[in-house]
């Protein structure tokens, strides 16, 4: 690289080997997920431990896709939340042609609680 | 008249509790306040040091409570600053945290309460003893950090012991600040550290080559010169008697700022 070259790339590109530049992105992004656990008092461990629980219980009723469950322990100021994600396994996943091509299938939520 | 008894804490170690509290102590004093600042770390005293106050101590404030001496004769007066009264509180060197408890350190501000403005605590690190019986007295702490992943981690950590003891809300000063760094994305900015800790911060105290030289002399910054981190105390001092002064996250300038001669 010449020194031309060096002289703009050192400022406006951030995967420079040059500096340590962006290690504040990590910092940033590793405060937040150790605070948000030690906050809540449950350790990452411990959610994967609960992730396989829940896991288990559902599988027994429903059929849920494994590999794509997220679980996430999000923070407001005012509250934390354990956001989990399941997406189940549906028609389409059986390999019934013609879902995917069909019209697609109103957006619907149930809640119950 | 009453005196306002301020704590400066930190949760991880080395930070810059010591160097504040005796930076703060003496700017306080210069604005013509009667101060104390108070060593609260048994065992590993480093306020009288830090001062250039070490050769001048006969008592301390164990010897105090354990009635060896009046709570006067423990006072080391800092003649070098004219303005107001600073004085020095030590504490002992060979005992352990357990020398003195949350009551005592209690009833020693009381006493001292008549007759000063500010009693200015410096806490050991840690959340054990030493914390407990610095906070106990406190009508106001400052938590001080570094920015780091693990010192803002453990300065979350006490704000919550600090608020849960009823003694919040917590203030923060960011020490050690490096702003080219901050600017090259090396180190977490002061926005980075409020948005996590949703904590006020009342000052910023940039790294500063002349703190080492301080320590090492005896003369804490604020006393001589105009260092940027002597500038930071100075403005801390003056937001604790009240004072607007705003405050802004110190910039460093830009090679191109400087070829343009812009600042
Ligand atoms: N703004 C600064 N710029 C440069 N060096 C600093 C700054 N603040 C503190 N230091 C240095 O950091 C070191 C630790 O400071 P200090 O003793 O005040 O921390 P502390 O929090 O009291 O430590 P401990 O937890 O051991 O009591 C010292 O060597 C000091 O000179
Ligand atoms: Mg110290």
């Amino acid at each position: 690289m010449g020194l031309f070259e060096r002289f703009f790339n050192n400022k406006h590109n951030s995967s420079s080997p040059m500096a340590e530049a962006g290690s504040a992105v990590t910092a940033r992004q590793r405060l937040q997920f150790v605070l948000v656990h030690d906050r809540a008092e449950i350790s990452p461990a411990t959610l994967a431990l609960i992730k396989d629980d829940i896991i288990a219980v559902l599988s027994r009723r429903i059929r849920i896709d494994r590999e794509h469950v997220t679980m996430q322990l999000t923070q407001t100021e005012r509250e934390t939340r354990l956001v989990v994600d399941i997406p189940l396994l549906g028609d389409a996943d059986l390999n019934l042609p013609g879902r995917a091509v069909g019209s697609p299938r109103r957006p619907l939520t149930s809640q119950s609680s | 008249m009453s005196a306002t008894v301020i704590t400066i804490t930190s949760g991880k170690g080395g930070v810059g509790k010591t160097t504040t509290t005796a930076n703060l102590g003496i700017a306080l004093a210069m604005q013509g306040k009667r101060v104390v600042v108070f060593d609260g770390d048994v065992g590993l005293r480093n306020l009288d040091i830090v001062m250039g106050l070490e050769n001048r101590i006969v008592y301390d404030v164990i010897d105090y409570v354990e009635g060896r001496c009046r709570l006067r004769q423990a006072l080391v007066r800092d003649k070098r600053v004219t303005a107001g009264e600073l004085y020095l509180l030590p504490t002992a060197q060979t005992r352990d945290k357990s020398a003195i408890n949350p009551r005592q350190m209690v009833m020693v501000c009381d006493e001292l309460r008549k007759d000063f403005d500010y009693i200015l605590i410096d806490s050991p690190a840690g959340i054990e003893q030493g914390f407990q019986n610095a906070l106990a007295p406190a009508d106001r702490v400052l938590v001080v950090l570094n920015p780091e992943v693990s010192s803002v981690r453990d300065a979350d950590r006490v704000i919550g012991l600090i608020e849960a003891r009823g003694k919040g809300p917590a203030q923060l000063i960011v020490n050690r600040l490096a702003p080219q760094r901050v600017r090259k994305q090396e180190m977490l900015s002061v926005q980075d550290i409020v948005s996590v800790l949703s904590t006020e911060v009342i000052g910023i105290v940039p790294e500063d080559e002349a703190i080492l030289s301080a320590s090492n002399r005896g003369i804490p910054v604020v006393l001589n010169g105009k260092t940027p981190a002597a500038q930071a105390f100075h403005d801390i001092a003056l937001r604790l008697l009240g004072h607007q002064v705003p405050l802004v996250e110190p910039q460093s300038v830009s090679w191109w700022q400087r070829l343009l001669g812009l600042s």
